[in-house]
């Protein structure tokens, strides 16, 4: 079987409202986690988050969608990063209609992102909410099929922080195994007071914006964000300017340690950058950036560098651009992936914001400014999920 | 993709394996509630308590069977919703406790790949772990994956722990009643079928197959699997006649039908239509035995493998068949999403 390409992309997060936003944000280290405008929580006075500078009514207006239909935010910001994507790859009505077209979501609240309505509904107090049918975890991609008539392979993914990596994989699966002729996977989380209270439960929410791989980092920022990338076959791929990189493998397995916890010897994390490397037939060496899990947990930032110090010799420059997002979840794998293929096209790489005094167990440390005219062939992105599920994608630029 | 071991815990005895030999549980309730076995042998008490009811009894269909066979090479659940009791639990602590300090065990418990993880904790397995949670598509999405990852590994000889679950909630309960889904009057399961009024009953459960790629020994296979989320009524006989014909069937080719009739008269008509492509064959309706959920197909593919090996045929509602080899399997939830499941032995 012949290669995997990307030949579009479609984001929308706290650093950019489309793809072109979300570059210029990277390349100025403008981070978007900040005090929230739009999001109601007793949290959204003392934490930060990366939300998404559009309330709900403007969502829907600029799609051109309906009130009162049930479409939560996790639907809207699917659907605008969704478009973005299928016309960024110039795919027509037809072919995204076509059953030989492959649509592959995730989320992780998926449509139980408006606790309140959820609360009175799931409980009978008052009249039923226009999200009664909404609440299910598919339901934005569901929305997206009807919409789009898609009549080919659907499917949603949830391993919690890995899904849309897990997305993307089992996208370039449905083409290698002739399933499918183009895939559109990614994911979508919106901010939700269940998620925020959930991991502020956990207590890994930083009080400061996050800062990844520091000695002194606290925990995590959430943030909000939709991502999807179209997939194809190099060889169905007419007009080769349409290639944003090439999709060069990945590996998925389980650390089966903790729940919510990675392995002191961050097993799974290697196994996982481990097969990746093994599917895209590439050594250790030629991988040229990492854009690392880094969720600026204590647990993972640590395990995470172990890991990278077990599997490399010398260890790539590597970020975490959750500094500039934040956390979102489901979606972090397709924006990570994003971002990775941005570093590949345009040879340069993106920072680890705020880090001031880098973890001093390792004799390397993350990549502390942007950094552009470097040369990047390799870029692996990671992420790793609670319940154990761990994903490392591989970006390989295409000549 | 050959089924090597099967089991459920279902609002059927299955647990026990009675339901195969007869036991019929007539069911007279608005939930159909699944008969759990004990868990002391599987599960220690401390653990066992904090459980949630999708965890648990995923877990207690998934260790009998990690026990019995090889250890498989990797882990797929499908489920629509997950652990939605402990979900809502959390919730309500939220609004409660307008964002107070909240205790993590309901929320980590609530995320749907739980199972998968818990599982793969349990029985210290590293290898591919993946949960689908394409709503009523749920189950058919994890069996998709499944046979990619057969395909993918043959002819290395792989083999897959696939299952599904679904569980009871109040909310959940609550939830779908507002969205009209669910009979406001009591009618026993027996009787679903004619009950000529809107919804059906709620059910639940966890069904779980040891699938491999080497056909030895093996109780039946899936043999393919087709899905539509944008079918209208007239469309669907076509879509199951094209997939006949991709499988190089004919309608007489099909020894069994199983059907997702669930007793709503306004969408019993789909099956109805279909039924109508298949004069003669007979028939089995698998809600009746465990009522309407999310990821019920995966207890149809349960029942058509108990079928294909000489049991529980009391279920086959129109005319035994001799010795059945190729059953087809139609579900729809809400006349949205719709698939077909042929399982051949």
């Amino acid at each position: 079987m012949g290669e995997i390409v990307v030949t579009g992309m479609g984001a929308i997060t706290s650093i950019g409202l489309t793809i072109a936003e979300n570059l210029r944000s990277l390349q100025q280290e403008n981070s978007g986690i900040k005090k929230a405008k739009h999001f109601k929580s007793r949290y959204a006075e003392s934490l930060f988050f990366g939300e998404i500078d559009q309330n709900d009514e403007a969502l829907l207006s600029e799609l051109g969608l309906e009130q009162g239909q049930g479409y939560t935010r996790t639907t809207l910001i699917a659907i605008k990063a969704f478009r973005e994507a299928i016309a960024h790859a110039q795919l027509s009505p037809e072919e995204i209609a076509s059953g030989r077209t492959a649509f592959i979501s995730s989320s992780t609240v998926g449509g139980m992102c408006y606790t309140d309505d959820l609360y009175n509904d799931a409980n009978l107090r008052g009249v039923p909410s226009e999200y009664i049918k909404s609440y299910e975890g598919s339901d934005h991609a569901l929305r997206i099929v009807r919409l789009h008539n898609m009549k080919g392979i659907t499917d949603v993914i949830n391993t919690a922080c890995s899904s849309s990596a897990n997305a993307i994989a089992l996208g370039a699966r449905l083409l290698e195994t002739g399933k499918a002729d183009r895939v559109i996977a990614g994911g979508s989380d919106c901010l939700a007071k269940f998620t925020v209270n959930g991991f502020n439960s956990l207590r890994i929410l930083s009080e400061e914006p996050c800062k990844p791989f520091d000695t002194n980092r606290e925990g995590l920022s959430l943030g909000e964000a939709a991502a999807y990338i179209v997939l194809e076959r190099r060889e169905d791929v007419k007009d080769l300017r349409k290639i944003q990189a090439i999709f060069a493998g990945f590996g998925i397995c389980n650390d089966a340690f903790h729940p919510s916890a990675t392995s002191n010897d961050a097993r799974g994390p290697r196994m996982a950058m481990e097969l990746a490397l093994k599917r895209a037939a590439l050594k250790p060496s030629d991988i040229g950036y990492i854009n690392a899990h880094g969720t600026g947990t204590p647990n993972n930032d640590i395990t995470e560098s172990y890991a990278f110090s077990k599997l490399f010799d010398k260890v790539p420059p590597f970020s975490s651009t959750k500094s500039y997002v934040g956390h979102t979840l489901a979606a972090a794998g397709a924006i990570e992936a994003i971002y990775s293929i941005l570093t590949i096209r345009n040879q340069e790489i993106y920072p680890s914001l705020r880090v001031q005094e880098p973890i001093a167990d390792f004799p390397f440390k993350p990549v502390l400014h942007y950094t552009p005219e470097t040369e990047i062939k390799h870029v692996l992105s990671n992420s790793f999920g609670f319940g154990g599920n761990c994903t490392s994608l591989i970006f390989s630029a295409c000549i | 993709m050959y089924i090597k071991d099967l089991y459920a815990i279902s609002p059927q005895k299955t647990h026990d394996l009675s339901f195969e030999q007869g036991d019929w549980q007539v069911l007279n309730q608005y939930a159909y509630t699944a008969i759990e076995p004990s868990y002391q042998d599987l599960i220690p008490n401390a653990q066992l308590r904090r459980m949630g009811k999708a965890v648990r009894m995923g877990i207690g269909v998934s260790l009998p069977l990690l026990a019995r066979n090889p250890k498989p090479d990797g882990i797929i659940f499908g489920t629509a919703n997950g652990g939605l009791e402990d979900c809502i639990k959390f919730l309500n602590q939220i609004v409660e406790y307008n964002e107070g300090t909240l205790t993590p065990t309901n929320f980590v418990q609530s995320t749907p790949n739980a199972l998968a993880g818990q599982v793969a904790l349990l029985s210290e397995n590293q290898g591919y772990n993946m949960t689908h949670v394409n709503g009523s598509l749920a189950f058919e999405s994890a069996l998709l994956d499944a046979a990619l990852y057969f395909d993918e590994h043959s002819p290395t000889e792989k083999s897959i722990l696939l299952g599904a679950v679904e569980e009871i909630s109040d909310y959940n309960y609550n939830i779908d009643y507002l969205g009209n889904r669910f009979k406001e009057e009591l009618v026993p399961n027996n009787d679903l079928l004619n009950s000529r009024t809107n919804g059906s009953y709620c059910g639940e459960g966890s069904t779980q197959f040891i699938l491999s790629n080497n056909p030895e020994n093996s109780l039946a296979r899936f043999s393919a699997l087709k899905q539509s989320s944008t079918l209208s009524e007239e469309e669907i006989t076509d879509f199951v006649q094209s997939f006949l014909a991709e499988q190089n069937l004919s309608p007489a080719g099909i020894d069994c039908l199983l059907l997702g009739k669930n007793g709503d008269v306004s969408t019993d008509l789909w099956y109805d239509k279909v039924q109508n492509s298949f004069p003669g064959t007979p028939v089995a309706f698998f809600k009746k035995a465990v009522g309407e959920y999310r990821t019920v197909s995966a207890f149809a593919s349960y029942l058509a493998v108990r079928l294909l090996n000489r049991q529980a045929g009391y279920l086959i509602e129109n005319g035994a068949t001799e010795n059945p080899r190729t059953i087809l399997i139609y579900n729809h939830f809400d006349a949205v999403r719709h698939s077909l499941i042929l399982i051949q032995k």
